[in-house]
């Protein structure tokens, strides 16, 4: 990529590559046709297997079983693995349980967001950190470089630049099927319906275990003879719901395991179109469009201010977070439109309007769930208060719509002709 | 996935059954199954012409928005405005009840480059 870096900016380059099978990919394709199997994040993943509504509904109602093993998976250990996790992440990670998990950012020393991530305390000085697998290999560099002490910590002082090299941390990829023992791919079981299904594979004591798991906590036990740490996260808005980190090669036996004793509970295996249209429902960002992005929203505009802790003795962006604290006038939005027969669906970058149909924002990512279209839009703080009443503008959906005077950009304060009205809704949603 | 005999088909997978000097056109079985539920078609405005391959229509799913190309150079004549209302039609239906309108052929030679159903069928079978 071309162009001026700012002081601070960490500038990895992705090596492009053929996409990999995903660990259940022989699962997939016993579920559904080779052309619902897309390359995603560098892996062949299924996009849907009855239909995304289905899917979407099933979760909502009863429970679905989501191909997470492409997202990265780290274990970070050592006698200083804590710290430096605490200099890498946005949020707390010292003062974490065992056995608790937290949700945070790693920044850049500009302050801009290279993914978000989960941090999971395993022991005193173990951890694990599951990053989105689109940034995986750019957080490996990155955490490597900061290692080595030849990343960027901080434009302001160089007392933190100098101490990273020092700490005693090891850093393994724990998908890594070469590791001697110990490890780990994602999959997600959402919904409802999630833990009776667990239940059938656990004996009753593990079954209470998992059942009284707290958001964000997390117990190792068997599933159906397979060792599973289990943890009550997930990317749906799911009161109920788990992530289960197994060894690859067990894997294909969990996942059909699973939907083996979910099938008469309603369980159905669901993939990324529904993953996106339940994330989206439930307000959820994902990195590239309501983080960071062609717009570099910032984990404030996102709505995750909570998550960066800026009186924290040190992390990497802190500066620059604090100045993004103060002055941001963007933020996430949900909102929430008609699907009616005959409504046009609303796509990323369509503009929204204000009462005068002046532009005050953009759609950043949009799901038509049963009759109601739900969109995350980057808008202007002083039209993001839930109720407030937006146009909507189409741009063009192709040249030939162009050609007839459909604008392809709408930049902001600029006047359009409003095609659809909606309504800003609670920033999330939960199920 | 279902090729109906008797139509002629692009790569892009768009159908056109020929009757006469007018042509009924639509989208594929590969084609609806690729983009999963249809929920909105933009039709072209009856009496304009299209040349061969020239995008005339847009089927929105949940997953994208795909241009549809005319198969055959023409004059559209009519367009199924069911579809404004059912758009799942061009689902449920692809090669009936789903078709997006009927062309007056305005060049015969238009036709000579689309595929019969055997070598659709063996075209998709390379995809």
């Amino acid at each position: 990529m071309q162009g001026s870096t700012s002081p601070g900016q960490f500038v990895f380059e992705q090596r492009a590559g053929e996409s990999v099978p995903s660990v259940l990919y022989d699962e997939h394709v016993k579920l559904t046709s080779k052309s619902h199997i897309t390359a995603f994040a560098g892996y062949l993943m299924p996009l849907w297997y009855s239909s995304i509504a289905q899917e979407h509904r099933a979760v909502r109602q009863n429970a679905g079983l989501f191909d997470c093993t492409h997202m990265g998976v780290l274990e970070v250990c050592g006698p200083d693995a804590g710290l430096f996790l605490d200099v890498v992440s946005t949020n707390r990670v010292e003062d974490l349980k065992l056995g608790r998990a937290r949700y945070g950012y790693v920044l850049d020393a500009a302050g801009n967001v290279l993914d978000d991530i989960i941090v999971y305390r395993r022991g005193e000085t173990r951890f694990m950190v599951v990053v989105n697998a689109a940034n995986e290999a750019k957080i490996r560099s990155y955490l490597h470089e900061l290692q080595q002490g030849r990343a960027v910590v901080d434009t302001a002082s160089s007392l933190w630049a100098a101490k990273l090299p020092k700490l005693k941390v090891s850093i393994q990829d724990m998908r890594d099927p070469n590791r001697p023992s110990d490890r780990r791919v994602d999959l997600a079981l959402q919904g409802p319906a999630s833990f009776d299904t667990l239940g059938k594979l656990t004996d009753p004591s593990a079954a209470k275990r998992i059942c009284e798991l707290k958001s964000f906590a997390f117990v190792e036990e068997k599933v159906g003879g397979i060792d599973c740490l289990i943890c009550r996260t997930g990317y749906t808005g799911s009161n109920v719901g788990v992530e289960l980190f197994v060894d690859p090669k067990e894997a294909p036996r969990l996942w059909n395991l699973i939907l083996e004793a979910g099938r008469p509970l309603g369980v159905l295996p669901c993939g990324l179109g529904s993953r996106d249209s339940l994330r989206i429902e439930a307000g959820l960002p994902l990195y590239g469009h309501e983080l960071d992005g062609k717009f570099q929203i910032s984990p404030f505009e996102a709505g995750y201010g909570w998550a960066v802790k800026l009186d924290k003795e040190f992390f990497i962006g802190q500066a620059a977070m604090r100045r993004v604290a103060e002055t941001y006038d963007m933020e996430v939005a949900r909102i929430e439109l008609s699907a009616a027969r005959g409504v046009r669906p609303i796509r990323q970058d369509d503009a929204l309007l204000d009462e005068k149909g002046e532009c005050v924002g953009w759609v950043l990512s949009a799901a038509k769930i049963e009759e109601k279209q739900i969109a995350l839009a980057y808008l202007d703080r002083k039209a993001a208060v839930e109720g407030t009443r937006l146009g909507v503008y189409y741009l063009a959906r192709s040249a030939s719509q162009a050609e007839q005077g459909r604008l392809e950009v709408v930049t902001k304060g600029q006047k359009v002709d409003s095609d659809l009205g909606g309504t800003v809704t609670s920033r999330f949603a939960k199920f | 996935m279902a090729v109906a005999q008797g139509l002629l088909y692009t790569k892009d997978h768009e159908w056109a059954r020929v009757e006469g000097d007018t042509a009924t056109v639509g989208i594929t079985d590969y084609a609806q199954e690729q983009l999963g539920e249809v929920v909105f078609v933009e039709l072209p405005k009856v009496g304009k012409e299209f040349g061969a391959h020239k995008e005339f229509a847009v089927v929105e799913s949940s997953k994208a928005a795909s241009d549809v190309f005319c198969p055959v150079a023409g004059r559209v004549t009519e367009v199924n405005t069911e579809l404004e209302t059912q758009p799942e039609l061009v689902n449920k239906d692809c090669y009936g009840e789903g078709w997006l309108c009927k062309v007056k052929i305005t060049d015969t030679k238009s036709l000579d480059s689309l595929m019969d159903a055997k070598k659709y069928e063996e075209y998709l079978k390379t995809l």
